[in-house]
C-alpha cells in the first residue's frame, strides 16, 4: 500500500565496484564479487522455467532423492558463522599486543643482561634476573586480566544468539512436511505463512495477501507485498522474491527456493561483513605512538650513556649492561596495568549505562568520533507505524507519537472524530493477540498489517476497546484491500436505535476515497463536497504526504433502510450495493516516529562537534521528514531542492554551496565519482542518504574515513552490518538488532536507546583526558628512577636507588594514584568542545614528555638526591667525598673504607647504609608523587577550582604512604627487599621539593589560563 | 569484614604500642647518662613500631574513606534528564 508516495520504488544495488578505483581490501576478488549486484535471475523467469532449472515440480515439489542430492551438493541451508578466532589466539593477542610488546622487550633485555653478567662475573647481581621475571609476570597478569574482561563481554554476546532451530514447511513428492530449515535445498517448494521466518530466498509461485517485513534488509519500515508477478528487473525490488531470514507478517505464499545458505542475499551480506578488514582503534594507534616516543627516549638515553661510559673508560661489556639497564629503566612497568584498569573501569561504567563494549579499546573510540552515520529504522525511529496526524473538520490534528504517551493530545470532542474513529476501528482487520490485557496498549502484539495495527492502537488508546466497538457493530460483508481498487470496504450492522440497519465504511488511497465521496463531514454534519473543500483536502493531503507520512482516506455511509432492510444479503463479488456517493470523513496519516530521546541526543552530538549523517534504505521523503524531526536536518536549513522550490528555479541553477543540508538518493550515489562524494561529505553539514544498499552504506563510511573522520555507525539490520564492521566503532542495538549486526559491532546498546551514544561519547572523551593525566603521572617518576643510575655511572657514587625499590614504586605505590585519575571529573564541559583531531591531538605528545620528564621529573630527582645525600651525610659520608668512591664502595674485600670523619666501614655496613639510602630515595619519590598526583588532576584548571572530590585519589594518597611506611618499617623487609627503617626526619627531606612541584605547576597553569594560546600553552599544555 | 580487620589490627597493636612506649622511656633514660664511649645505638625497634602504626592508621583511614559513601565519587555524578516533550514532526496548520 504505497499511498501518498511520490517516490518510485528504487533500490540501488547496482555494482559499486567500478567506483572504487583501487580495491584496497585484502581478499580481493571474493570481496569485490560480494559487493556486486545480487546474482538472482529467477524473478525474470517464468515459474515453469524455474521449475525446469531446479528439476522440481510446481505441485509435487522435489523428490526426496533429488533433495538429498542437492543437500550434499550445496551444503546445509545455514549461514557459515564468521571464522571465530581460537581462544588461544585471542589470549596471545592480549599477551603480545600493543603495550605488552614494550615490556616483553624490556624483559628480554633484562635476561640478556643477566646472561652477560653471569658469563663474565663470578657472583652476578640478581637484579636483572628479578627485573626480567617481574616484567614478564606483569605482562602475563595484565594479559590474563584483559583476556577475561573481554571473554565476559563475549559471553553476554553468546546469550544473544537465537538457539531455537528454525522450521520450514516444504512439499516433497507431493507431501507437506515440516523439516529443519537447514535441510531446505534449492528447488524445494516452500510454504510460508504470517509469522514465519522465510527459510531461503524464494521465488514466489502463488500467494494470498502475503506481506514480508524487509526492514532488516532494506530498511523499509512498511511490510512489502509479495506476489508471483515480476515487477522489476532488480531482484531486490521485484515482488516475486522473498528473502532468507526476513519475516512474513501476514498471508500465505508458496515459493521455490532459489538460493540457500551463504548464497542468499542475506548470506552474501553476512559474508561480506565477516570478510572486511578493520583498522586499528584510535586508542591503539595512540598507544603505538606513545611506545615510539618512549622507545625513542630510552634508546637515545641508552646510546648516549653507552658512548659516555666507553669514553669514561668502562669495558665494553659493562657499557652494554649500562645500555640495557638504562633502556629497561625507561619502561614504565606499571603503565600497562594502569591503562588496562582505566579502560576496564570505563567499560564497566558504560555497561551500567547500557552500553556493552565488546572490545576494551573501543571504550575510547566514541570519544574520538567526529562523524556518526546512523541508520534510521529501529535506531532513530521506533520501528512501528503510528498515527501521527489526522485531518478532519478542515484542520490537521496532531496525534501523540511518543513511546510513553507523554505527548500532547488533540481535541476529541468533535463528532467528526467519533465517526472517523468508528471507521478506523471497523474497517480494520488487525486484532490484538490474545492474553495481553495487562500490557500497555503500545506494547501489545498485533496480528495484521502495520498501518492497520497503527490505527488499531490509536483508536484503542483514544476511544477505548475496539473489540467492544466491533461487537456492537457486527461485520456482515467485507471487500479486502487490493491493488486495483486501492480501498478496503466493510459493512456493519448499526447499533440499536439507529434508523438505518447498516453502515458502510471504507478506507483507502485518499484520492480514490475522494472520488467516491459526494459529501464531507464537518463538525459532525454532512455537507456537499464543493470545490473549496476539495482544495482543502488536496492541501492537507500534500502537506501530510510531504511529511513522509502514509496517508489514508476514510469515508462512510449509512445505507438507507428502505433499500437495504435488515437481513439484506450483501454480495461482495457482485457488489449489489452502492459504493459511490459516500460521505468523506477525514484523513489519517502514519509514520514510524522517532524515538523520544533521539532529538536531544542528536543536538548533544552536534554541540559536541560531531556530524550526524543519516544513512537509510528507506524513501527520501520519509528519511527527510524523520531527519527534520530528530534534528539531523536542523530547522531553517534547506536542501538544494528546497531552495529551488522556494525561488521557483530549476534545481540545476541553485548553487549547491548555498545548501547546508542535502538528501541523496541511492541511485544518484552510485553515479557519483569519488571526488564528488568527498565534495558532498565535506561541504554539507547535514546529510541524509536515502534508498542506500548495504554496499553503499559501506562506501559512505569509507568516504568519511578517507576524509580523516573517525566514524561511528549505528544500525540494527543486516543491511547495516558491513558498515558497522568497517566503521571505527560499530554500534548495534541490543533488543531489536539482528545477530549479524551485533556480531559486526564493537558496542551494543542494550536498551536500544540512541541517547546512550551521548553517554559513550562523554565517557570516551573523559577517559582519553584522564589517561593523559594517568600517563603523565606515571611517566614523571621515571626520571627520579633513571637519574640515580646515570649518576652512578657518571660520577661513581654509590648507587642511590636499586631495581627493587624502582619496582616498588612502579608496581606498588604509583598504581592506585595512577588508576584513581581515571575517576577524575571533567575539567570543563567536554561535550561542548570539538572532537579531537587524530593527527594533532595525541594521547602522549612531546609536551607531555617535556612536562613529565623535563620539568616535574627533574624536581623529583633533586628531592630524591637530597634525601640520599642527607642520609649519607648523617652517617658520615659528605657529598663531596662520595664522588669517585664507587669502586672501593662496591669492593667486597675492602672492609675498612674511611668516611669523611675517618670512621671505618665494613662492606656489609656500607651496604646497609646504601640500602637505607635506597629506602630514603624511595620514600622521597613517594612524597614528591603526592604533589604530582595533585597537579596531574588537572591539565588547565587550578586544583582549587577542581576540588578534591575524587575519593579514590585521596585513598590512593593514603595507601601509597602507608605502603611506603610498611615497606620501610615492617620487620623482615631488610632481608626480603633490603629496605631499612628510616628516621622520621628523613621523610621530610623531599617535602620542600613536593611543595615546589605544586607551586611550580600551579603557576604554570595560571599563566596558561591567563594567556590562552601563549607560549606556555603552546609549549606545555599536553 | 572491615570490623574484623580492625579488631585483628587492634589486638595486635595493643602490646606493640605498650612496648614501644616502654622502650622510649628506657632509651631516653640511657641518653641522660651520656656515656660517650659506648657504641652508637639507635632505637630502631620503637621506630619500626611507630612507623608500622603510622602505616596501619593511614591504611585504615584510606579504607574507611572509600567505604563511606562509595558511590558519591565525583565522576559518577547523576545526569539530569530532561524529557523531550517535543514531538517529531512539526505541526502544519
Amino acid at each position: 500500500m504505497g499511498y501518498g508516495r511520490s517516490d518510485s520504488y528504487r533500490v540501488a544495488t547496482t555494482q559499486d565496484k567500478d567506483k572504487k578505483e583501487s580495491p584496497k581490501k585484502k581478499g580481493g576478488k571474493d570481496l569485490d564479487d560480494l559487493k556486486k549486484e545480487v546474482p538472482i535471475t529467477e524473478h525474470k523467469m517464468s515459474v515453469e522455467e524455474v521449475c525446469r532449472k531446479y528439476a522440481t515440480d510446481i505441485v509435487q515439489g522435489l523428490t526426496n532423492a533429488k533433495a538429498a542430492e542437492y543437500l550434499i551438493r550445496d551444503g546445509p541451508n545455514a549461514l557459515t558463522p564468521p571464522p571465530t578466532t581460537p581462544e588461544w589466539v585471542k589470549f596471545c593477542r592480549q599477551l603480545f599486543g600493543g603495550f605488552s610488546i614494550l615490556l616483553w622487550i624490556g624483559a628480554l633485555l633484562c635476561f640478556l643482561a643477566y646472561a652477560i653478567q653471569a658469563a663474565t662475573e663470578d657472583e652476578p647481581a640478581g637484579d636483572n634476573l628479578y627485573l626480567g621475571i617481574v616484567l614478564s609476570a606483569v605482562v602475563i597478569i595484565t594479559g590474563c586480566f584483559s583476556y577475561f574482561q573481554e571473554a565476559k563481554s563475549s559471553k553476554i554476546m553468546e546469550s544473544f544468539k537465537n538457539m531455537v532451530p528454525q522450521q520450514a514447511l516444504v512439499i516433497r513428492e507431493g507431501e507437506k512436511m515440516q523439516i529443519n530449515a537447514e535441510q531446505v535445498v534449492a528447488g524445494d517448494l516452500v510454504e510460508v505463512k504470517g509469522g514465519d521466518r522465510i527459510p531461503a530466498d524464494l521465488r514466489i509461485v502463488s500467494s494470498h495477501g502475503c506481506k514480508v517485513d524487509n526492514s532488516s534488509l532494506t530498511g523499509e519500515s512498511e511490510p512489502q507485498t509479495r506476489s508471483p508477478d515480476g515487477t522489476h528487473d532488480n531482484p531486490l525490488e521485484t515482488r516475486n522474491i522473498a528473502f532468507f531470514s526476513t519475516n512474513c507478517v501476514e498471508g500465505t505464499a508458496r515459493g521455490i527456493a532459489v538460493c540457500t545458505g551463504d548464497r542468499t542475499v542475506m548470506g552474501r551480506i553476512a559474508t561480506l561483513t565477516s570478510g572486511l578488514e578493520t583498522g586499528k582503534t584510535p586508542i591503539a594507534k595512540e598507544i603505538e605512538h606513545f611506545i615510539q616516543i618512549i622507545t625513542g627516549v630510552a634508546v637515545f638515553l641508552g646510546v648516549s650513556f653507552f658512548i659516555l661510559s666507553i669514553v669514561l673508560g668502562y669495558s665494553w661489556l659493562e657499557a652494554v649492561i649500562f645500555l640495557i639497564g638504562i633502556i629497561v629503566a625507561n619502561v614504565p612497568e606499571g603503565l600497562l596495568a594502569t591503562v588496562t584498569v582505566c579502560l576496564t573501569l570505563t567499560a564497566k561504567r558504560m555497561a551500567r549505562k547500557n552500553c556493552l563494549v565488546k572490545n576494551l579499546e573501543a571504550v575510547e573510540t566514541l570519544g574520538s568520533t567526529s562523524t556518526i552515520c546512523s541508520d534510521k529504522t529501529g535506531t532513530l525511529t521506533q520501528n512501528r507505524m503510528t498515527v501521527a496526524h489526522m485531518w478532519f473538520d478542515n484542520t490537521i490534528h496532531e496525534a501523540d507519537t511518543t513511546e510513553d504517551q507523554s505527548g500532547s493530545s488533540f481535541d476529541k470532542s468533535s463528532a467528526t472524530w467519533v465517526s472517523l474513529a468508528r471507521i478506523a476501528a471497523l474497517c480494520n482487520r488487525a486484532v490484538f493477540k490474545a492474553a495481553q490485557d495487562t500490557l500497555p496498549i503500545l506494547k501489545r502484539d498485533v496480528a495484521g498489517d502495520a498501518s492497520e495495527s497503527a490505527l488499531l492502537k490509536c483508536i484503542e488508546l483514544s476511544c477505548g476497546s475496539v473489540k467492544a466497538m466491533r461487537e456492537k457493530n457486527k461485520k456482515v460483508a467485507e471487500i479486502p484491500f487490493n491493488s486495483t481498487n486501492k480501498y478496503q470496504l466493510s459493512i456493519h450492522e448499526t447499533e440499536e436505535g439507529n434508523e438505518n440497519s447498516y453502515l458502510l465504511v471504507m478506507k483507502g488511497a485518499p484520492e480514490r476515497i475522494l472520488d467516491r465521496s459526494s459529501h464531507i463531514m464537518v463538525q459532525g454534519k454532512e455537507q456537499p463536497m464543493d470545490e473549496e473543500m476539495k482544495e482543502a483536502f488536496q492541501n492537507a493531503y500534500q502537506e501530510l504526504g510531504g511529511l513522509g507520512e502514509r496517508v489514508l482516506g476514510f469515508c462512510h455511509v449509512f445505507l438507507p433502510e428502505d433499500k437495504y432492510p435488515k437481513g439484506f444479503a450483501f454480495d461482495t463479488d457482485e457488489v449489489n450495493f452502492e459504493t459511490d456517493n459516500l460521505c468523506f470523513v477525514g484523513l489519517m496519516s502514519m509514520i514510524d516516529p522517532p524515538r523520544a530521546a533521539v532529538p536531544d541526543a542528536v543536538g548533544k552530538c552536534r554541540s559536541a562537534g560531531i556530524k550526524v549523517i543519516m544513512v537509510t534504505g528507506d524513501h527520501p521523503i520519509t528519511a527527510k521528514a524523520i531527519a527534520k524531526g530528530v534534528g539531523i536536518i536542523s530547522e531553517g536549513n534547506e536542501t538544494v531542492e528546497d531552495i529551488a522550490a522556494r525561488l521557483n528555479i530549476p534545481v540545476s541553477q541553485v548553487n549547491p554551496r548555498d545548501a547546508k543540508a542535502c538528501v541523496i538518493h541511492g541511485t544518484d550515489l552510485k553515479d557519483l565519482s569519488q571526488d564528488q562524494m568527498d565534495d558532498i561529505l565535506r561541504n554539507h553539514t547535514e546529510i541524509v542518504f536515502a534508498r542506500t544498499s548495504p554496499q553503499q552504506k559501506l562506501i559512505i563510511v569509507e568516504g568519511c574515513q578517507r576524509l580523516g573522520a573517525i566514524v561511528a555507525v549505528t544500525g540494527d539490520g543486516v543491511n547495516d552490518s558491513p558498515a558497522l564492521k568497517k566503521a571505527d566503532i560499530g554500534v548495534a542495538m541490543g533488543i531489536s538488532g539482528s545477530d549479524v549486526s551485533k556480531q559486526a559491532a564493537d558496542m551494543i546498546l542494550l536498551d536500544d536507546n540512541f541517547a546512550s551514544i551521548v553517554t559513550g561519547v562523554e565517557e570516551g572523551r573523559l577517559i582519553f583526558d584522564n589517561l593523559k593525566k594517568s600517563i603523565a603521572y606515571t611517566l614523571t617518576s621515571n626520571i627520579p628512577e633513571i637519574t640515580p643510575f646515570l649518576f652512578f655511572i657518571l660520577v661513581n657514587i654509590p648507587l642511590p636507588l636499586g631495581t627493587i625499590t624502582i619496582l616498588c614504586i612502579d608496581l606498588g605505590t604509583d598504581m592506585v594514584p595512577a588508576i584513581s585519575l581515571a575517576y577524575e571529573a571533567a575539567e570543563s564541559d567536554i561535550m561542548k568542545r570539538q572532537p579531537r583531531n587524530p593527527l594533532r591531538d595525541k594521547l602522549v605528545n612531546e609536551r607531555l614528555i617535556s612536562i613529565a620528564y623535563g620539568q616535574i621529573g627533574m624536581i623529583q630527582a633533586l628531592g630524591g638526591f637530597f634525601a640520599y645525600f642527607v642520609v649519607l651525610a648523617e652517617n658520615g659520608f659528605r657529598p663531596y667525598d662520595l664522588v669517585g668512591i664507587r669502586l672501593n664502595w662496591d669492593d667486597r674485600s675492602n672492609n675498612d673504607l674511611e668516611d669523611s670523619y675517618g670512621q671505618q666501614w665494613t662492606y656489609e655496613q656500607r651496604k646497609i647504609v646504601e640500602f637505607t639510602c635506597h629506602t630514603a630515595f624511595f620514600v622521597s619519590i613517594v612524597v614528591v608523587q603526592w604533589a604530582d598526583v595533585i597537579i596531574c588532576k588537572t591539565r588547565r584548571n587550578s586544583v582549587f577550582q577542581q576540588g578534591m572530590r575524587n575519593k579514590i585519589l585521596i585513598f590512593g594518597l593514603f595507601e601509597e604512604t602507608a605502603l611506603a611506611a610498611l615497606l620501610s618499617y615492617c620487620p623482615g623487609m631488610d632481608v626480603a627487599l633490603r629496605m631499612y627503617p628510616l628516621k622520621p626526619s628523613w621523610w621530610f627531606c623531599a617535602f620542600p621539593y613536593s611543595f615546589l612541584i605544586f607551586v611550580y605547576d600551579e603557576i604554570r597553569k595560571l599563566i596558561l589560563r591567563r594567556n590562552p594560546g601563549g607560549w606556555v600553552e603552546r609549549e606545555t599544555y599536553y | 569484614m572491615d570490623l574484623v580487620t580492625l579488631v585483628v589490627f587492634g589486638s595486635w597493636l595493643a602490646p606493640a604500642l605498650g612496648s614501644a612506649f616502654g622502650r622510649e622511656v628506657f632509651a631516653s633514660a640511657e641518653n641522660a647518662d651520656k656515656d660517650y664511649d659506648s657504641a652508637f645505638e639507635y632505637d630502631y625497634e620503637s621506630l619500626r613500631i611507630g612507623g608500622l602504626v603510622f602505616a596501619v592508621v593511614l591504611f585504615v583511614l584510606g579504607i574507611v574513606l572509600i567505604v563511606t559513601k562509595k558511590c558519591s565519587c565525583s565522576s559518577d555524578k547523576p545526569r539530569p534528564k530532561t524529557p523531550d516533550e517535543e514531538t517529531a514532526v512539526p505541526i502544519a496548520q
